[in-house]
């Protein structure tokens, strides 16, 4: 194939649509900050700032889960995915620009958002006379939350780009396989410390301070395994939609129908994964029947207006996947897995969507044209900020010690 | 893409960074001899000495069951409020020990881990040996164990008695037994091919028909092979559900419950980290012995070892982070029961059972993250003691779980006194030992303990010798490497 493949250059196409989707997005943000935002209804204000609240952390987090992706599959000494491993290192370096953005957003909640005696979406940032609330300041409290939501966002960042660059040295020379080991062991070093952030991070406390706490009073214990695994399957989908791109577009010419494949079984096994969570937390709380954690579930199951969002989450999310994908034939058919990316994506924003809006907005389903406005701003993003970062590289590391084991790749 | 004609030589082709799987200049006819050998040797001292031991502990097992029945499990230091005491310790804690074959055989499969080859036959044995362990414990808990038959749901003249449907306790049963049955399968149609090699070795007529009746008549021929490819492909998927189903079955058993300490919602996937995490423990504790007293440190290398190890320091730090999430929901819930339970019975080093919680928290959560350090990860000796203490803090977790969260009912004058069991079940306990290590020594006799099929099959492309040739391959350009590769 000629060499200029091995150089992503981005399309016209491909910037029209990413400008057209922003723009899209921008127009729906204006609106919606007149209309809402800047309303004298404090309830319409808190719709406004929890939609871009959960379109922020949903879309950061799913971008990150690649850099873990990349992390995991370095730690256990993968070979099969370093064919189109460039894709997720691309999505990955959209992780500092949504970072900012989150940032921006989550401080101005905790810090804009305060009407006299309480705040529109955190309630443990005034308190109040609540006991149990006053109680949990120690974990809910300003300054934890800005130092901690700093370090989060900012050694995923950093822990990223320093994997990156690592990638990227690997262009400059060929290695020997002394060299090479050499090389596996540095990134394996980086690739342990991100895992182990991720895991006090998105694995348990950053869900909690983000989005669990808007349930002041509610717990699970479950809460960010779950947060974690429904992030995950839709970062495994986002990658399968680059690379299918990708392909598409002549690039990535080692990556064939077994790489897919693989990413494929990803997508099913972690969407079986996330069901096996769901019906965990759904099921003991339901089990036991305490007035403590059912509430959580009041407004999202049976008389509760988030019930018709809450089960078409659990179609999509599980019943899809568990019997579309579970033939062999699904998972290396590109059109099929093109199809199942943007159900998966779009079925894991939708639980994003109700993790938090459902707790904003308990009586009536707010899902409408500011979601998806918001939604197309971010894609509309994500697709641009990763055309330009997968044009920045070649986007095959051709001196990786185990990229050859990857174009034989056979599963 | 598809259609494309791989070369045979780029198809045994594997980075020489990884360490070969197969040490020392090994052909199939060699591996058959190394692995197949000791089956037809006499036994060794030590082997006599240690089967000696085991069956010793298992009669003494067999003695203190047999006072359970006649006398009823009174004599057991069971009180109130300890319903559950050593019992449904060990019982979880031997399910637990139970996970590591079928996640070897199965998950492994899947993640294409080559290393498994080496362990998985021995690891699948082990499981095998450690539910029939597990399942002594609840059903001899029953008291009149002569009644156990009622556990199964099944037509009856027994009018209102009838199982519950609702109870976790029941898809226990359910789980189980359904796990046993898939775990023995896999690793009865795995040994099939290998037992056929060893009938046709045979020297005696007895062993002849011996091995001849147990690996059914297997020729060799592709159409057994190919039946044989597909069924491990089956029970492989059938499996992969049941290493998690087991011990989220088994963590329902607490979680469903509004008992503080153990009602949270994480327990279902903590516990299945938890029985990985004791799984490898005793695979490693089992072949570090097996490796060197049957001569197969070529077979289950030093990378078989850090691998495992590096098994064991990921799902000890999941189980940490549950332990600390839990501990952390206690205070944050703002839950006083929850409180009660985590700051009180279990974390405050001064209360009755302080120590057993901190015992846990070092042998589960600290002591793994030695495993950090690649020295540490491939020393063998290392190796076999931290074995010992992950297990030793996993039979802790399952006593803390249970123990401390019902020794202190929500009245005062529900206290229960200090508990430690008799002898009877202690008795109990070693007998299950003595019943895992009598199976285990006699596996370890008469069937061969490493995959023979197996691990030929990885040998082409992990072999040390076969490696050695692949020089010229890793030199070549990628782009004639895939060229290659290609037509």
């Amino acid at each position: 194939m000629a060499s200029n493949r091995e150089q992503f250059e981005v399309s016209g196409n491909m910037k029209t649509w990413s400008i057209g989707l922003m723009g899209v997005g921008i127009l729906a943000f204006i609106i919606g900050f007149i209309t809402k935002g800047l309303s004298s209804d404090e309830h319409q204000q808190a719709i406004f700032w929890g939609t871009l609240l959960y379109n922020s952390i949903f879309f950061l987090l799913i971008c990150n889960a690649s850099m873990f992706f990349i992390c995991v599959t370095t730690l256990a000494h993968g070979g099969w995915q370093v064919t189109f491993r460039r894709v997720p290192e691309a999505i990955s370096a959209v992780v500092p620009i949504f970072g900012l953005i989150a940032i921006f957003i989550l401080f101005f909640i905790v810090f804009g958002l305060n009407h006299g005696d309480h705040n529109l979406i955190y309630h443990w940032r005034i308190p109040g006379n609540d006991q149990i609330i006053l109680k949990k300041t120690g974990f809910l409290n300003p300054p934890f939350f800005v130092i901690w939501t700093l370090l989060s966002i900012g050694l995923w960042s950093y822990l990223g780009m320093r994997m990156r660059k690592l990638s990227q040295e690997s262009d400059e020379t060929s290695m020997n396989p002394e060299q090479g080991n050499r090389w596996i062991v540095r990134n394996t070093v980086i690739a342990a410390l991100f895992t182990v952030w991720f895991g006090l991070t998105v694995g348990s406390t950053t869900p909690w301070l983000w989005l669990m706490s808007i349930d002041t009073h509610w717990y699970s214990t479950m809460y960010s395994w779950y947060t974690f695994a429904s992030s995950f399957v839709t970062g495994m989908a986002l990658i399968a939609l680059f690379v299918i791109y990708l392909k598409n577009k002549g690039y990535l010419e080692y990556t064939n129908d077994e790489h897919l494949h693989d990413i494929g079984k990803f997508m099913f096994a972690f969407s079986i994964f996330w069901t096996y969570l769901w019906f965990s937390q759904y099921m003991l709380i339901w089990y036991s029947n305490q007035p403590e954690e059912t509430t959580y579930f009041q407004p999202r199951t049976k008389e509760g207006v988030w019930k018709g969002v809450y089960y078409l989450n659990l179609v999509i999310n599980f019943l899809c996947p568990l019997l579309i994908l579970m033939t062999k034939n699904s998972k290396r058919n590109y059109t099929v897995m093109a199809f199942m990316a943007v159900l998966i994506i779009f079925g894991h924003w939708m639980d994003f969507n109700q993790m938090v809006m459902a707790s904003i907005s308990r009586d009536h389903v707010t899902l409408g044209w500011l979601d998806f406005g918001i939604a197309a701003l971010y894609v509309g993003m994500l697709i641009f900020f990763v055309g330009k970062a997968l044009a920045k590289v070649p986007l095959i590391p051709k001196n990786h010690p185990f990229l050859k084991e990857s174009i034989i790749h056979h599963t | 893409m598809a259609g494309s004609k791989p070369n045979q030589m780029h198809l045994k082709y594997e980075s020489q960074i990884r360490e070969p799987l197969v040490d020392g200049n090994k052909d199939y006819h060699q591996i058959t001899e190394d692995i197949i050998r000791p089956i037809e040797a006499k036994p060794s001292k030590l082997w006599y000495i240690g089967f000696s031991i085991s069956v010793a502990l298992l009669l003494f097992g067999v003695y203190s069951v047999y006072r359970d029945v006649t006398y009823g499990i009174g004599q057991w230091n069971l009180n109130k409020t300890i319903g559950w005491g050593w019992d449904i310790t060990n019982f979880v804690w031997w399910v637990g020990i139970g996970h590591a074959g079928t996640l070897i055989s199965a998950i492994l499969l899947l993640f294409r881990q080559g290393w498994r080859t080496g362990v998985n036959r021995a690891a699948e044995a082990m499981t095998i040996f450690a539910v029939m362990c597990a399942g002594q414990f609840p059903i001899f808990h029953m008291g009149r164990v002569w009644l156990a038959f009622f556990i199964f749901p099944y037509g009856n003249t027994r009018g209102p008695v009838w199982v519950n449907f609702d109870s976790p306790l029941l898809w226990d049963v359910f789980a189980i037994s359904t796990y046993f049955t898939v775990s023995l399968l896999f690793w009865y149609s795995g040994l099939i091919p290998d037992l056929a090699t060893v009938r046709d070795r045979a020297k005696t007529k007895f062993r002849k028909f011996f091995y001849g009746t147990l690996s059914f008549g297997w020729t060799g021929s592709t159409k057994h092979w190919q039946r044989h490819e597909a069924l491990s492909l089956v029970l492989a998927g059938l499996a992969t559900p049941l290493v998690l189903s087991v011990h989220t079955i088994v963590s329902f058993d607490f979680a469903t419950s509004v008992i503080p300490g153990w009602h949270t919602t994480i327990f279902p996937p903590y516990f299945v980290a938890g029985a990985i995490f004791s799984g490898f423990a005793m695979v490693q504790t089992l072949l570090i012995v097996v490796r060197k007293v049957l001569n197969l440190q070529e077979y289950i290398t030093l990378g078989h070892i850090e691998a495992m190890n590096k098994v064991i320091v990921l799902t000890g730090s999941i189980v940490g982070c549950a332990y600390l999430t839990e501990l952390f929901m206690a205070w944050y819930s703002q839950n006083e029961y929850e409180a009660y339970a985590f700051f009180y019975s279990r974390a405050n080093i001064f209360s009755p059972y302080g120590w057993a919680y901190w015992g846990m928290m070092f042998c589960n959560v600290v002591s793994p993250q030695v495993f950090w350090f690649r020295k540490l990860r491939r020393n063998v000796v290392f190796t076999f003691f931290m074995s010992v203490i992950v297990n030793i803090g996993m039979w802790f977790e399952r006593f803390v779980i249970i123990v401390t969260s019902i020794y202190r009912d929500y009245l005062p004058s529900s206290w229960s006194y200090y508990y430690s069991p008799t002898i009877w079940e202690i008795g109990f306990y070693l007998g299950t030992f003595g019943l895992f290590f009598t199976c285990f020594f006699l596996f370890a006799k008469y069937f061969p303990t490493i995959a023979v099929a197996e691990i030929k099959y990885v040998l082409k492309t992990s072999g040390e010798n076969y490696k050695e040739r692949m020089d010229k391959v890793e030199e070549q350009k990628v782009e004639e490497f895939a060229h290659d590769y290609a037509h």
